[in-house]
């Protein structure tokens, strides 16, 4: 069960934030920003997650639902961690019934 | 069916499955418009122990377009919300639910309801359909239901909360003196001069749709079928259905946009554009912690509905579904479809030497776009128009200076009657034989003087009983809410 709940999403997106003010460049925020850890979640799903859809991978567009909104912004540290992440899903290879 | 079922990715998603919307001025009460909204097609009354109820999470809207310009100037919105008040049973009931707060009934709705005032500059186009981009808007915060999912601005008057809707009618036991106790009770008028219901009904709708799904037949004229059959009368597929009704009475001032009371049928204000429509959420999770479904994002158009039958008949498979996420102001791209029908290139193929008139029409439908996309102008038919305008639109047109009749006519305006559809649509009003009538040339003659309609054109019905004055028996009521009490689960089907 890979979940990303509202508290390591934010958490996940406020590293990468943070990560991109100090680095000059995509690779070389990539050599300093740890994978993802997988853990288990710490509390219930919220009523109203946050959700990001990544809709470009080339030009970091990821579109994010927050509330009854929704925006589309450009961010490619934010995408390359975000799939990072589903990358780790996949090597893990596990499938079924969360 | 008028629009049960009538797309492929709705038809998976009954709740807010919007299968006929109706619109009329009352005829109790000529001061107002009634506007009807069903949901949730082939309602078994039999259906528990979960019976059915509104969507969680859908919102609900009724549209008014009171400028011509094929947008919202108003909109109601009803948002609905589930309870239990003891988890510990399977039953819908633990007795008889002898009022709308009897201990004995379990699994409740409640609802509320908000009214959104949006202004629009005329030729602005939807930017932002289907919640594609951010519609957010400050004031949306204060409604449950979440602001406008038509894109756009508008002041939002949060009317009522906590509404009761009637249980579903169970059976005599569980649910006894229904109307009495039940639905009645539910019957709200709201601190602003609305009137509201929402909960279970009979379908007022009637259609022989066993027949006209199989390969366009009409039993009364099997025997000129391409294969033909004897003939026979039609069979009521609805008869015994019930359906979840938003029914809602508004004064007519409070619709127009000069804010009166029009008399005078020419007159551009007495014109109203009326739709409606379910939303849900962009994002749904499902997860066990979250006690079923966790939603995100801002509100997305899943089904809509004005004219009966247009989605359903002109609309093609592939192209069902987007129209259900469309709004009417963008309708123009179905221009063509009306222009020249399937269903009218079809009949004479299916019905062979019936319709020589009709398969030679080469020209376009203009009647039938003046009908379902820009309303009749004046001239055309004396004593009426419901014109409201070029932009082609897919809306119900309501003439409201035109009183109710006192001898209706269920053929509406082909029939005579002007306060028929398509001006509006009565609960009783015989869709299916108006729109099979004027597809099969009848009311092409009103852009084309020299056309002749083919003798069948004009005859063309299903073959259910339709009393020619008061609708169809029981199913109707003289009084709000006009939609007849549901068929009640014990009795029906009857043995």
């Amino acid at each position: 069960m890979n979940n990303v709940s509202r508290r390591s999403f934010l958490k996940t997106a406020g590293l990468a934030t943070g990560a991109a003010a100090v680095a000059a460049s995509p690779a070389v925020a990539a050599a300093v920003q740890p994978d993802a850890v997988e853990t288990t979640p710490t509390g219930p799903l919220p009523h109203e997650p946050i959700i990001a859809i990544i809709r470009d991978v080339e030009r970091g567009e990821v579109t994010v639902l927050s509330g009854h909104t929704e925006k589309t912004y450009w961010d490619k540290v934010l995408v390359k961690r975000l799939l990072k992440a589903a990358e780790q899903n996949h090597r893990q290879g596990r499938k079924g019934v969360a | 069916m008028s629009s049960h079922r009538e797309a492929p990715e709705i038809s998976q998603d009954p709740v807010c499955d919007n299968t006929d919307v109706y619109a009329f001025v009352s005829p109790d009460k000529p001061g107002t418009v009634t506007i009807v909204a069903n949901y949730i097609p082939f309602e078994a009354p039999s259906g528990g122990p979960n019976f059915f109820e509104f969507g969680q999470n859908v919102l609900y809207s009724i549209y008014v377009d009171n400028d011509g310009d094929a947008m919202p100037e108003i909109e109601y919105q009803f948002v609905f919300e589930s309870s239990l008040q003891n988890p510990n049973t399977f039953l819908y009931n633990t007795g008889p639910i002898g009022s709308l707060t009897d201990p004995n009934w379990n699994s409740r709705q409640t609802y509320s309801v908000f009214r959104i005032d949006q202004k629009h500059k005329k030729g602005t186009a939807v930017a932002a359909p289907n919640g594609d981009s951010s519609v957010s808007d400050d004031s949306s915060d204060i409604a449950a239901g979440g602001g406008p999912a038509f894109p756009g601005k508008g002041k939002v008057s949060l009317l009522a909360t906590d509404l009761p809707c009637p249980p579903c009618n169970v059976g005599v036991r569980s649910t006894p003196n229904y109307e009495l106790n039940l639905a009645m009770p539910a019957v709200q008028t709201l601190p602003t001069g609305e009137v509201v219901f929402a909960g279970q009904r009979s379908d007022p709708f009637y259609v022989d749709v066993g027949s006209i799904f199989d390969l366009g037949a009409l039993r009364p004229f099997n025997p000129a079928h391409v294969i033909p059959l004897a003939a026979a009368n039609g069979v009521d597929d609805l008869k015994q259905a019930n359906v979840h009704s938003i029914v809602l009475q508004v004064p007519i001032e409070m619709l127009t946009a000069s804010g009166g009371k029009p008399t005078s049928v020419t007159d551009p204000d007495a014109v109203l554009g009326i739709w409606a429509a379910a939303s849900r959420r962009k994002a749904t999770v499902l997860h066990r912690e979250s006690a079923g479904k966790a939603v995100s994002g801002p509100w997305v158009q899943v089904s809509r509905l004005a004219n009966p039958l247009f989605n359903e008949v002109v609309v093609p498979l592939g192209q069902k579904d987007d129209w259900n996420f469309g709004f009417p102001v963008d309708d123009s791209e179905y221009l063509e479809l009306v222009q020249t029908p399937q269903l009218q290139g079809l009949l004479p193929v299916l019905y062979p030497g019936v319709f020589p008139n009709l398969a030679g029409i080469k020209g376009s439908r203009d009647d039938l776009v003046a009908i379902l996309l820009t309303g009749l102008p004046p001239g055309i038919i004396p004593g009426f128009q419901n014109y409201t305008g070029t932009t082609y639109a897919d809306m119900l047109r309501l003439n409201v200076a035109i009183p109710p009749s006192a001898s209706p006519s269920a053929l509406g305006l082909l029939g005579g009657d002007l306060a028929g559809f398509p001006n509006g649509r009565r609960l009783a009003d015989d869709i299916v034989a108006i729109e099979l009538r004027a597809i099969a040339g009848v009311t092409y003659p009103l852009v084309n003087k020299s056309y002749t309609p083919d003798a069948a054109a004009g005859l063309l019905t299903q073959g259910i009983p339709v009393p020619a004055t008061d609708g169809v028996g029981s199913r109707y009521m003289t009084h709000f809410p006009y939609v007849g009490s549901p068929y009640d689960g014990y009795d029906t089907p009857s043995t």
